[in-house]
């Protein structure tokens, strides 16, 4: 079975994949494995991008997201022609001169990555360049062209290291599907600690990070499914993380779940401080400058 | 020749079929990278069927040779290794690049402005203005030889300026730059549009009178990869963004090389006003800082090492030089401002406990400065204070030792110097400069003009400066005068553009287009690819092609991992009726009978063999060897390690290995600007922070930040090479490229934190406008965190879309309202960053209603501009 595993935190953003996929695709015929697609519009490989944060604490997370070649594709189970397929090696294809174009696919599919060629009155979407794999080509052309290693096609025997410990996207889809992701972006709190008094940064300052409750706030849905930061399951209540501030007086938590928090903030000879309600929901938290007053 | 050529498309050649050929395709080997002057990058395989190109992909190095041919290097680090790839790291311009050969912007016959007469009025006043008619190769070939004569006969040679230079694709035999000067040179010359050290102006016209290094202006590199993976603890990336302006010319290592940093524990800090999109990834800080504030920082971080006592007292002892002066001025001595962390942190908005959180760091922990042109500072008003500062910074931590020095993350082998590549060093630079290629224009003809007094040779002749400002030129041409006309020259009455982008892309473009309209300049031909910027201004517009419609050779000597020497065969046939530059200059020139001497009797397949002769590879193997294999993989060289580390014997003995300056030494106080310029308030022997003086006043200190309160960064584009690849529909429908507005046109984002957004009503997709009193141009609201409050971002370089000549632009290209003095009084740089504007929201119904017909003009929201906006009668 063919497999990719995509990690995240190698992703840097080019959106490589994205254009060598349309480059592949656009302008170019396949069939019997796919009909060109469209020049603008649709994103076989779809790079997902969010900036997360607040100045001056901000990063990006960048998702490339192809078809996710399901092991329980509904596309398949949906299509009355039985033009959508899955070959022998796991890639799921439709074939673009049985489809009828009567887009019942693009409905079931969670993910969003089947798209509707009107001209051509097609669903067309990633075919994993099965193409190309035919024809004796290691992987397809977005992992070709990543320049960081960040997209990984083989087998999944090859890729098993990688792939334990590995997530799916809306697991609760329970898709089983053949795209693995590593380091998927879930959210962070962050924040500056500072003596107000001597205007200094504070190094070294104690933080306890505690979830106390479900976040108020609802998740998000749709299209920014990548970013939906639970990709581990449900919340979980009373997990403690201990960090700690650096030359810059800077704190990040990293990759935690969403929940309601409660941070500790702890430095000998200074007043200890407790932020509550931390909601960390649809959202990375920038606490900000956080002042630290020393004891009396 | 040139009817004659040859298509030779590569054959798949060797025993197994290359990686991705099939099928009928056939493959070619191209560079494709955009530095140009035949100084190529990105080595890429082009896939073609039934005469189209299918796909470009990046080159498997390891398909023709085995690994033992190549001697991957290996850099091996706290438990950690890092090697290059087997396969080039190309970016998205180069995957994207069929889109440009096939793109609707392509110019695609010979046009003549339909009010351009050579025998009556020429009308130079509706340059930019009016279309274009379609005329025959053979038409515009005579056109522009008799204009030539007759002007050369008329004013003298010097009466042409030559603009032929500029990134862009990389060619050799056929590229820009050498083609028409190659022939003007048999005709007794030309006047020379001088390249500037664009994009590392402060290096150029500051740094090299701190430390000298001629001729970049910036460090040594040799093996600085190796010392910071051994030694490296800290590095800033000051004003340097690794993910985007190197991708033009190195492709994408720059990004593996970050996430090696830090997987093996190299803090990076991003000191920058923008999240540039390597912080966004890559930074474990980012201190958002005001654009061109840094010198006030540089010198508050001098103040906390001074008053700790924490910088290395005996360095600054045996190794520079005036450092009393300096010390002067940073502790208020001369001006009764000491330079506080308080102080500066009121100027440049970065907190004063941060400046001296990283004053300390960095005296504490082996520190080097990546840069990768562009950024914050480098480009901007006086860009000189902080670019010495910066080396004077480095100076008192002890530069050259381990860990300490300054990095550059693009150009990895500038003018093929061994000094300027960081990496492990190849056993050559494979090169066609100075063979094949004829654009290498770094000496001087009779006359030549700084890129960036055009507009002023043009409009307020005669004119004097200081300094060729030619890229490379040494620190002590700094110190003499030139002057326009120059002695027994003409003045400018024909212009022979092959690089029509100064509008979108130097100081202040609106002004270039009303030098471009001056009767003085009867004549302007341009050659290009696509109908785009100054090609509008042009009487006669050659249509000249890519590079995948030639033969050529080529070299990849940037990209970091491996160099190579490429046979680039023709992918496809010459579309519409294109020429090569190198032809399209053969035509002109077999109207005027030099056609035997221009070509100089050698066919295509002549001159590579030319270029392979000196490439520096031919002894390592044969030309046929190179001819059947396509492509030639420079191995590594043996005992690259051994190459001493940057700065590091200036470190250990200064006396045996004294820099190249007056003294020998680092200069806090510098022996040559005393010497020659002791009485310049804007360029001191001592650098100051100079917010605004008499050249410029571009800051918030000055009262005109009342009118114009937002500072304006503008970098290097992420998603296009200066002016190039505006017109990649793939690459515009990314969100951080374009904003589509209500009315379908896809307007340049223009960044602003929410905080200003919100106080200013501007929504997110807003269509907006920048303005100040040079004019104002468009843009699309991209309200974000990724920007600091009351700084504003927009790329610079997007195409110019006029509504209005002189005052409104609707394509976003901010050139065009840049300042148009450069960098300070005797200091002929570029300053096209870091300029006060004001922004305000667009109402585009009331846009339409005032200006009809420029809204009207055909537009495919894909791709932008086309061209048959400008053919009367074109479809």
């Amino acid at each position: 079975m063919k497999s990719f595993v995509i990690d995240i935190a190698k992703c840097n953003g080019c959106y490589n994949c994205q254009i060598a996929c349309k480059e592949e695709h656009v302008g170019n015929d396949w069939t019997p494995y796919a009909k060109p697609q469209p020049d603008t519009g649709q994103f076989w490989m779809k790079m997902h991008e969010k900036v997360r944060g607040s100045v001056p604490k901000v990063k990006m997370s960048y998702v490339p997201a192809p078809c996710m070649h399901c092991s329980d594709a509904r596309c398949i189970a949906s299509c009355a022609p039985s033009a959508i397929y899955r070959r022998d090696d796991g890639l799921v294809v439709i074939d673009p001169v049985k489809c009828t174009g009567c887009m019942s696919c693009l409905d079931v599919c969670p993910y969003g990555s089947i798209y509707f060629n009107r001209d051509m009155n097609l669903a067309q979407k990633c075919t994993g360049c099965a193409h190309l794999l035919d024809r004796g080509w290691k992987e397809p052309r977005c992992a070709d062209v990543c320049p960081t290693g960040a997209i990984r096609f083989g087998e999944e025997e090859e890729l098993k290291s990688l792939i334990d410990g590995s997530d799916v996207l809306l697991p609760e889809e329970k898709a089983r599907p053949l795209v693995h992701y590593r380091n998927l972006p879930k959210r962070f709190i962050a924040g500056s600690i500072l003596d107000p008094k001597e205007d200094e940064c504070l190094e070294d300052v104690r933080l306890t990070l505690t979830s106390v409750a479900t976040p108020a706030r609802a998740q998000i849905t749709g299209a920014d499914y990548c970013f939906r930061g639970d990709h581990g399951g449900q919340p979980k209540k009373g997990v403690t993380l201990v960090g700690a501030t650096d030359a810059f007086g800077d704190f990040w938590f990293n990759q935690i779940d969403t929940a309601q928090y409660v941070l500790k903030i702890e430095k000998k000879g200074f007043v200890t401080r407790t932020i509550e309600a931390i909601d960390v929901g649809e959202k990375d938290v920038n606490l900000g400058d956080i002042d630290l007053q020393r004891a009396p | 020749m040139g009817n004659e050529k040859k298509a030779h498309v590569l054959e798949a050649a060797g025993k197994a079929p290359p990686v991705g050929s099939g099928d009928g395709e056939t493959t070619t080997y191209k560079n494709i990278g955009f530095c140009g002057f035949a100084v190529g990058a990105n080595a890429s395989c082009v896939d073609v069927k039934n005469g189209r190109i299918v796909r470009v992909r990046p080159l498997h190095f390891d398909e023709k040779y085995k690994p033992e041919e190549m001697k991957p290097w290996k850099l091996e680090a706290r438990g950690k290794t890092f090697e290059p790839t087997m396969k080039s790291l190309i970016p998205p311009f180069s995957l994207a690049y069929k889109k440009r050969a096939y793109s609707p912007n392509r110019i695609p016959y010979p046009l003549k402005r339909v009010d351009w007469d050579p025998s009556g009025e020429r009308n130079t006043e509706n340059r930019g203005k009016s279309k274009f008619v379609r005329i025959s190769w053979d038409e515009a070939a005579q056109l522009v030889a008799d204009e030539l004569k007759r002007i050369q006969q008329k004013y003298g040679p010097t009466a042409v300026l030559v603009q032929g230079d500029g990134h862009g694709e990389t060619m050799t035999i056929h590229g820009p730059h050498g083609c028409q000067t190659h022939l003007l040179d048999l005709m007794g010359g030309y006047t020379l549009q001088a390249r500037n050290a664009d994009s590392w102006e402060g290096w150029y016209w500051g740094a090299k009178h701190v430390w000298g290094q001629d001729p970049v202006g910036q460090g040594t590199q040799t093996n600085l990869w190796k010392d910071i993976c051994e030694n490296g603890d800290m590095l800033l990336f000051w004003g340097c963004d690794p993910e985007t302006t190197p991708w033009g010319w190195s492709g994408q290592q720059a990004s593996r090389l970050c996430y090696f940093w830090t997987e093996i524990g190299v803090k990076q800090v991003y000191v920058c006003p923008d999240l540039n999109y390597g912080a966004a990834v890559h930074a474990d800080k980012w201190i958002p800082i005001r654009p061109n504030t840094d010198a006030a920082m540089q010198l508050a971080i001098a103040y906390t090492w001074i008053t700790e006592g924490t910088y290395d007292k005996e360095y600054v002892e045996t190794h520079t030089y005036g450092f009393e002066e300096f010390e002067k001025y940073v502790m208020g001595q001369e001006d009764a401002v000491p330079k506080t962390p308080k102080w500066a942190a009121e100027i440049c908005g970065v907190p004063s406990r941060t400046i001296k959180a990283l004053a300390r760091q960095w005296a504490k922990k082996a520190t080097s400065i990546a840069h990768g042109n562009g950024g914050g500072y480098i480009r901007s008003s006086y860009s000189h204070e902080p670019a010495r500062l910066e080396v004077m910074l480095l100076g008192m931590q002890g530069l050259g030792k381990p860990g300490r020095n300054q990095l550059k993350m693009i150009e990895w082998g500038l003018f093929s110097l061994n000094s300027q590549i960081p990496g492990p060093r190849p056993e050559v630079i494979p090169a066609m400069t100075r063979s094949t290629y004829k654009g290498w224009q770094f000496t001087l003809p009779a006359q030549f003009i700084p890129k960036t007094l055009i507009h002023e040779a043009i409009l307020n002749p005669p004119l004097t400066w200081w300094s060729t400002s030619l890229a490379g030129w040494p620190r002590e041409d700094q110190f003499v005068q030139y002057k326009y006309p120059a002695d027994g020259c003409s003045e400018i009455h024909m212009i022979w553009t092959d690089a029509p982008c100064l509008d979108t892309c130097w100081n202040n473009g609106n002004k270039v287009h009303q030098a471009l309209r001056d009767p003085k300049v009867e004549f302007i031909v341009a050659q290009h690819p696509w109908m785009e910027n100054e090609c509008l201004f042009a009487d006669i517009v050659l249509p000249t092609n890519t590079k995948f419609e030639q033969e050529d050779i080529g070299v990849d000597q940037f990209s970091g991992q491996f160099n190579t020497l490429l046979y680039e065969g023709q992918s496809i046939k010459p579309i519409g009726e294109s020429k090569s530059c190198y032809e399209a200059v053969a035509e002109i020139a077999k109207k005027l009978g030099l056609y035997e001497k221009y070509t100089g009797n050698m066919n295509y397949e002549q001159l590579i063999h030319h270029g392979f002769d000196r490439s520096r590879c031919q002894k390592m193997l044969t030309y046929e060897q190179f001819r059947e294999k396509g492509y030639f993989v420079v191995p590594t060289a043996d005992n690259w390690e051994a190459d001493p580390p940057g700065f590091i014997n200036f470190y250990k003995d200064p006396e045996s290995n004294p820099l190249d300056t007056p003294t020998g030494r680092l200069e806090f106080y510098s022996v040559g600007l005393h010497e020659h310029f002791w009485d310049d308030e804007e360029r001191p022997c001592v650098p100051h922070f100079i917010p605004h003086g008499e050249t410029h006043q571009e800051s918030l200190l000055h009262e005109r930040s009342k009118k114009y309160p937002f500072l304006l960064m503008s970098n290097h584009p992420r998603w296009r090479v200066h002016a190039n690849h505006d017109d990649i529909s793939w690459i515009r429908e990314i969100p951080t490229c374009k904003i589509k507005g209500p009315d379908g046109y896809l307007y340049e984002p223009v960044w602003i934190h929410p905080s200003d957004a919100s106080r200013l009503g501007i929504a997110d997709g807003d269509i907006v406008k920048l303005m100040n009193e040079r004019g104002a141009v468009m843009g699309g609201a991209y309200v974000t965190e990724r920007i600091m409050p009351g700084v504003l971002y927009q790329d610079h370089g997007s195409r110019v879309d006029t509504i209005v000549p002189g005052q409104l632009d609707r394509g976003g290209a901010n050139n065009m309202i840049c300042p148009s003095k450069t960098t300070s009084k005797n200091c002929c740089g570029e300053v096209t960053n870091g300029f006060l504007v004001d922004i305000g929201k667009v109402d585009l119904d009331e846009m339409r209603r005032l200006y009809p017909e420029a809204f009207k003009k055909p537009y495919d929201p894909a791709s932008g501009l086309v061209t048959r906006a400008w053919i009367k009668g074109g479809k």
